[in-house]
């Protein structure tokens, strides 16, 4: 289309030019012949006028497409990028919530081996307790003494000592029935 | 592309004013009615030069590119009538 404009507004021109300057006005045929010439310049520059509007348009046309693909292109990267980050930060919490889910687990094995420990601290002595108990009566039933039976389950000489104080109350306590 | 188009039809218009000239060289009444022609012509010029705000507005155009038409139809007149009476 556009090598065909350029050919008749060429063509144009010259059967424009060419007549008028070639030829002579006074000779008859030379006259008719510049009228055609000049009609049928003016339809080809008419033409090529026409093919040139068209043209025109359709680069308009061509040049409001590739705004539009262009826009449309970087609406589509911007969502990409948007979304990417986004699956980006489900995967960082995809990963560190396992990582969570160790430590409470861990957090919550060790504080169940502390509340076993201490219920099995709890049980022990009060099994210690309970013997040493059952063993002071059984010394006071075989008619054992106080110093005696003292020395025997706590292994605490009979003195002003700390520990025999200690010893001496739990004898009682225990003698007492309170437990 | 739109320059060429333009430059295209005025060449045209340039080319039709000088096939005026032809016509008019043919006979002295077609002289005339071709004078007759070019006188309203400029009357219809000059008035749209006086009239030019509501005739732009009547032609939903503006006022640069009506005078832009009114200087270009000038310019082919010109150019045409004085191709055609030089050679």
């Amino acid at each position: 289309m556009f090598l065909k404009m350029i050919v008749l507004s060429s063509s144009a021109l010259v059967l424009w030019l060419a007549p008028l300057v070639g030829l002579d006005k006074k000779v008859g045929w030379h006259k008719s012949i510049q009228g055609l010439s000049l009609s049928a310049a003016v339809a080809c520059a008419v033409s090529a006028g026409n093919i040139g509007r068209h043209l025109a348009d359709e680069s308009e046309i061509q040049e409001l497409k590739t705004r539009a693909i262009k826009a449309d292109v970087e609406d589509e990267i911007a969502t990409e990028v948007y979304i990417s980050q986004a699956q980006r930060q489900q995967e960082a919490e995809a990963v560190l919530n396992p990582v969570e889910r160790l430590e409470r687990a861990l957090a919550l094995s060790c504080g169940d081996e502390d509340g076993t420990a201490n219920v099995q601290n709890e049980i022990q002595a009060e099994d210690v307790e309970e013997q040493r108990a059952e063993r002071v009566l059984e010394l006071k039933a075989k008619g054992w003494g106080k110093a005696k039976i003292i020395l025997e389950v706590w292994g605490v000489s009979k003195g002003g000592s700390q520990k025999y104080k200690d010893a001496e109350t739990l004898y009682e306590r225990l003698i007492r029935g309170e437990t | 592309m739109q320059a060429m188009y333009l430059a295209n039809y005025f060449i045209a218009g340039c080319i039709a004013s000088s096939l005026l000239g032809w016509i008019a060289s043919l006979h002295p009444m077609a002289f005339r009615a071709i004078a007759f022609l070019l006188a309203a012509l400029g009357i219809i010029w000059a008035s749209a030069w006086l009239l030019d705000y509501s005739l732009s507005q009547f032609l939903k155009i503006s006022i640069q590119q009506l005078q832009a038409v009114l200087i270009s139809v000038l310019a082919v007149l010109v150019v045409g009538l004085g191709v055609f009476l030089c050679s």
